[in-house]
């Protein structure tokens, strides 16, 4: 099974995964949209921050409608239209990798962009890879 | 009261044929009707004056007389209250009033004279009738289901049993299987008498097979119609009638549980059924065990909050259930999934009461009566311009002429507009159907056909005096207060259909609205949720088809033929046939009425002031009050 | 195709032969089939009223000899053999009627406009409704808090009185000001502010949370509290807004590197490493 693998010692803290996550979210050639991951540097150390698909979520435990499913694919666990609006798992994630989107009133996460990861494709340094784990 | 309690089959044909040979079987009866519409014309008093009559006799003769006085339910002949008969003469007295009871006791009972001015004079033949089976009225109907009200008092279980009661309850449990009782009922072709004609023993068959332990019974008594009272007078006049029903029901369908809906507004039929329901009980015809049979059956009274739209079936399932009530889906038959989602029969009262009898004198029988599509008879409430208003029950296939002009009597008023004009049934869901179709049989296929429908019995019969298009507001009037709100062809449709139907009251219509109302109507008819939905726009189309005329003298020329539409009438005084009495003058609440009350002089209406609210023309004791 | 049991079965919409699974009901399985079928009262989440009647559908079986019905997809179960026609005159009928009907109950809202538009009507031709809201009384609302959350709101009175909203008016006691009525109510109608750490909706006010780091507003504390009584996280999960939460990972990981890279140095862009100076480089071949 394919994993994205993050290796924090080979980030430039370029944020090209920022920007291509971006451009995916907005469908245009200008990244307007949103985008699910971020780089933040600690001391001398950039860690790309993006959903770890835990094995046992909080946001699935958080969530009242059994709204996040996980795509036995990809193994992402990806909100679904069943998502009501309501921002529990938004402050359940430990990691704050749930987001929310007023204009299309549900909650935003990443997804692995569909078992073809955005951010990894976009990565110089193979910061974020793609990869059997 | 007596622990009698019935341990089979045998100690209550014991029991009946006990009450059969007693003295109470051949005592004289004075019988007072006590049904809502009489009480509210004094009828509590009539009674309460004729005990004292008797309390005021000495001993000896109170033995003698060997008469009880019983308050009984709703004879039907509402019109006529308050009725008193004195059987087994079968006197018939109409119009009591306490102050009558003394001669009543004394002439009538004591004396055997009959006092004219009590009975009812035909207006047929202007002759007085003394007798209750002789009177057009009642002769000309056929009372299967009404067959005990008004003869029997509905608190006392005895006067049931005396009459045959719990007889076929009895026949079913000790010499029918289940199955047999469902067959007899599917072999007489007994379609529910609550408006929609749905084939009883099809819906008994269908819960009976679906899957599950648990069903249950309702009967419906929530009978919204405006006009109709027939399940009124059942549920207080006969109770038990309802109730032997669904206990031979229940036991068709191997059902444990039952509910009688009674609607919030008949407190006094809540109260005679719990009565039933508890003496019931307390004989062993009701509860654990049923006259020995093993077969247990329970009945409990749910009542209704004020709201049409849960005598809809599936709303009032959920009503029974604490929920707000709004209807479902209907291709989930409730048969399937009912109350509690358990496969649940619901049938109208009259529907219950017609299992009693078929059971007792067979299917075959039963078939007797009606036409190939519709079997048996049908309770009308028959009201309107008609000079008997009340209960009428006729075999199926009798012509809406025969009822109006036979037991009915015909038009109320010889005037001006007294002619009739058109007769309603089916309720809000039904059509008005004008003199063209007089001669049409009354049954469930015909009168839809025709563009109404049978409805649950309302027939209300108009005159000229009466506006169709009037008669569409109000209708679509009732149907937006009471509609539950859930879809938007009903809620939203109806009541724009209601703007543009009032409108054209107020003689501000288009002759473009006549389509529109028929495109809406039919969105609202393919679109809704449930049958108040989809069949209310059914006064409005019926009217339209065969009173267009109406509506377009209302549109093209601002005027109400029938001289109903406010906005649309004058009132005048014809000064031909006024002779300045001035009753109009003090009836006038907007002081319209111009002159002054001396002798020669007469009288005329200020247009302006004039509200239209025809005090004027109620007190005219000549007629000299037009409306135009 | 699948083949046929009780589980899985064939049926057709637009001449189109489908597979539904049991339970399905005809609108899951138009839209996994990319039919498109107007919706207005229906959500995912909540289970099916069937107040709107835009889905309504024409529905026949071969054994109905040709007799077709008008149910609504959202409610109408999914079964073998059924045929079913989304487009029919007396659907689009029905459908006109119903929008240009809710378009004089709500005249402002775009939702109802566009959505009428589709079907021909640009201007209501009925009386329009005095001081008209954007309710267009779908029930959503009422219906996601009745099964998600607190039931704090119901449907009042009836026919043309009906509305929705706290009992008897008041401000509602149950709720817990998650806005979850406000984001899934298709036009809009129902709104919520949010100052100075106070959010208000159903004219309730409520004090948000606060980040323990940086005091940024997060939820309210009957939700948070709501959410401790039903869900089974503990209150830790509810302390930190989601920014701080991903500041403390970044530092766990940033532990974890410099504790087993005790020289470490970041990786730069350009010079001598050949990584390109420019951002937003070459895409890269992917495969899922």
């Amino acid at each position: 099974m394919k994993r994205l693998i993050v290796r924090p010692t080979e980030c430039t803290h370029c944020r090209n995964c920022e920007l291509a996550c971006a451009f995916y979210h907005s469908g245009v050639p200008t990244p307007v949209g949103p985008h699910v991951i971020e780089v933040r540097r600690v001391r001398t150390v950039p860690v790309p921050l993006t959903c770890l698909q835990c094995d046992d979520a909080a946001c699935v435990h958080a969530c009242p409608v059994d709204a996040i499913r996980r795509n036995e694919k990809t193994w992402a666990l990806e909100v679904t239209d069943r998502c009501i609006g309501c921002h529990a798992c938004e402050q359940a994630c430990p990691f704050g990798a749930m987001y929310f989107r007023e204009e299309t009133h549900r909650a935003l996460k990443c997804d692995l962009c569909q078992g073809r990861p955005t951010c990894a494709a976009f990565c110089p340094t193979d910061a974020l890879r793609w990869a059997e784990s | 009261m007596e622990a009698l309690r019935y341990q089979d089959v045998k100690a209550l044909a014991t029991h009946a044929a006990q009450l059969a040979a007693s003295p109470e079987a051949t005592q004289r009866r004075l019988l007072v009707c006590c049904g809502t519409g009489c009480l509210a014309g004094g009828a509590a008093a009539v009674a309460e004056a004729l005990e004292q009559q008797l309390a005021k006799l000495d001993k000896k003769q109170r033995v003698q007389l060997n008469l009880v006085c019983k308050k009984t339910g709703c004879h039907g002949f509402c019109e006529k209250g308050p009725l008193v008969v004195l059987m087994p003469e079968a006197i018939f007295y109409k119009g009591v009033k306490p102050k009558d009871c003394e001669a009543i006791v004394h002439q009538t009972v004591i004396g055997g004279e009959v006092i004219d001015k009590l009975l009812y004079v035909d207006p047929a033949t202007d002759k007085a009738v003394v007798k209750y089976g002789d009177i057009e009225f009642y002769k000309q109907q056929q009372r299967v289901v009404m067959r005990n009200i008004g003869l029997i008092d509905p608190a006392k279980i005895d006067d049931y049993i005396l009459r045959g009661g719990y007889r076929s309850l009895a026949k079913a449990l000790s010499s029918m299987t289940p199955d047999h009782v469902l067959s007899e009922v599917e072999k007489a072709k007994l379609r529910g008498r609550g408006g929609a004609g749905f084939d009883a023993g099809r819906k008994w068959r269908s819960c009976k097979k679906a899957a599950g332990d648990v069903r249950y019974i309702i009967c419906n008594g929530d009978e919204g119609d405006p006009g109709a009272f027939m399940d009124r007078s059942v549920m207080e006049g006969d109770p038990h009638g309802v109730i032997e029903g669904m206990i031979i029901g229940a036991y068709a369908l191997e059902c444990h549980h039952g509910y009688i809906y009674v609607r919030q507004e008949y407190p006094l039929a809540v109260k005679h059924l719990q009565q039933a329901i508890d003496d019931a009980r307390g004989r062993g015809l009701l509860g654990h065990d049923i006259l020995g049979s093993g077969f247990d059956f329970d009945i409990e009274i749910a009542r209704g909050g004020g709201a049409f739209v849960c005598g809809e079936s599936s709303a009032l399932m959920r009503s029974v259930e604490g929920k707000v009530g709004e209807p479902r889906a209907k291709y989930v038959h409730a048969t399937d999934k009912g109350l509690w989602d358990k496969p649940t029969v619901l049938n109208n009262v009259e529907t219950w009461v017609n299992v009693v009898r078929i059971i007792e004198h067979g299917a075959d029988w039963f078939t007797t009566m009606g036409t190939a599509g519709s079997k048996g008879t049908k309770a009308f409430a028959l009201v309107g311009k008609v000079k008997n208003t009340g209960l009428v029950e006729v075999e199926m296939g009798t012509t809406l002429r025969q009822i109006i002009f036979g037991p009915g009597g015909g038009m109320l008023s010889s005037g001006e507009r007294g002619g009739f004009k058109a007769v309603q049934t089916g309720g809000p869901s039904g059509g008005c159907l004008p003199d063209s179709l007089l001669d049409l049989p009354v049954d469930f296929d015909t009168l839809t056909k025709a563009g109404s429908m049978m409805g649950s019995g309302g027939m209300i019969v108009m005159d000229h005096s009466t506006c169709m298009v009037d008669v569409a507001r109000y209708f679509l009037s009732f149907l937006t207060d009471e509609s539950c709100g859930k879809c938007v062809p009903c809620r939203e449709g109806l009541w724009q259909m209601y703007q543009i139907v009032s409108r054209i009251c107020e003689g501000n219509g288009d002759l473009k609205d006549l389509d529109q109302i028929e495109d809406l109507s039919q969105a609202i008819i393919n679109g809704s949720l449930c049958a108040l939905g989809k069949s209310g726009p059914f006064p409005v189309q019926s009217t339209i088809r065969y009173f267009r005329h109406e509506y377009e003298a209302h549109i093209k020329e601002q005027r109400c033929p029938a001289g109903v539409c406010k906005a649309l009438i004058t009132y005048s005084i014809d000064k031909e046939i006024c002779n300045g009495c001035g009753a109009c003058l003090s009836a006038c609440a907007t002081s319209a009425i111009l002159g002054e009350r001396k002798k020669g002089d007469t009288f005329e209406i200020n247009e302006v002031k004039c509200d239209r609210c025809g005090a004027c023309a109620a007190v005219c004791k000549f007629d000299a009050v037009k409306v135009a | 195709m699948q083949p046929a049991n009780e589980k899985t079965f064939a049926m057709t919409i637009n001449g189109r032969r489908l597979t539904a699974n049991d339970g399905e009901s005809v609108l899951t399985v138009a839209k996994r089939a990319g039919i498109d079928i107007p919706t207005l009262c229906h959500h995912p989440a909540i289970e099916d009223f069937g107040s709107c009647r835009l889905c309504l559908v024409e529905v026949t079986k071969p054994e109905w000899k040709g007799w077709q019905g008008l149910m609504t997809a959202c409610l109408y179960p999914a079964a073998k053999d059924l045929i079913v026609e989304t487009q029919s005159e007396r659907v689009r009928h029905v459908r006109r009627n119903v929008l240009d009907l809710l378009l004089a109950r709500c005249p402002e809202s775009q939702v109802i406009q566009q959505l009428a538009s589709d079907y021909g009507v640009t201007r209501s031709s009925f009386t329009p409704r005095a001081d008209a809201d954007l309710c267009i009384l779908c029930g959503l609302c009422v219906r996601v808090c009745e099964s998600a959350v607190t039931a704090a709101i119901a449907t009042l009175n009836r026919g043309r009185r009906r509305e929705v909203g706290p009992p008897f008016g008041d401000v509602p006691p149950d709720c817990v000001g998650c806005t979850a009525c406000a984001h899934v109510c298709p036009t809009g109608h129902i709104i919520f502010t949010e100052d100075k750490g106070v959010r208000t909706i159903w004219n309730k006010k409520f004090e948000l949370l606060r980040c323990q780091k940086c005091h940024e507003p997060l939820l309210t504390v009957e939700q948070r509290d709501h959410l401790l009584k039903t869900r089974d996280l503990d209150v830790s999960y509810y302390e930190l807004c989601p920014g701080c939460k991903r500041q403390r990972t970044a530092e766990t990981f940033a532990d974890v590197v410099l504790k087993t890279h005790p020289h470490f140095v970041p990786k730069q862009m350009g010079g001598s490493s050949g990584i390109p100076t420019v951002p937003f480089v070459q895409h890269k071949e992917v495969r899922p």
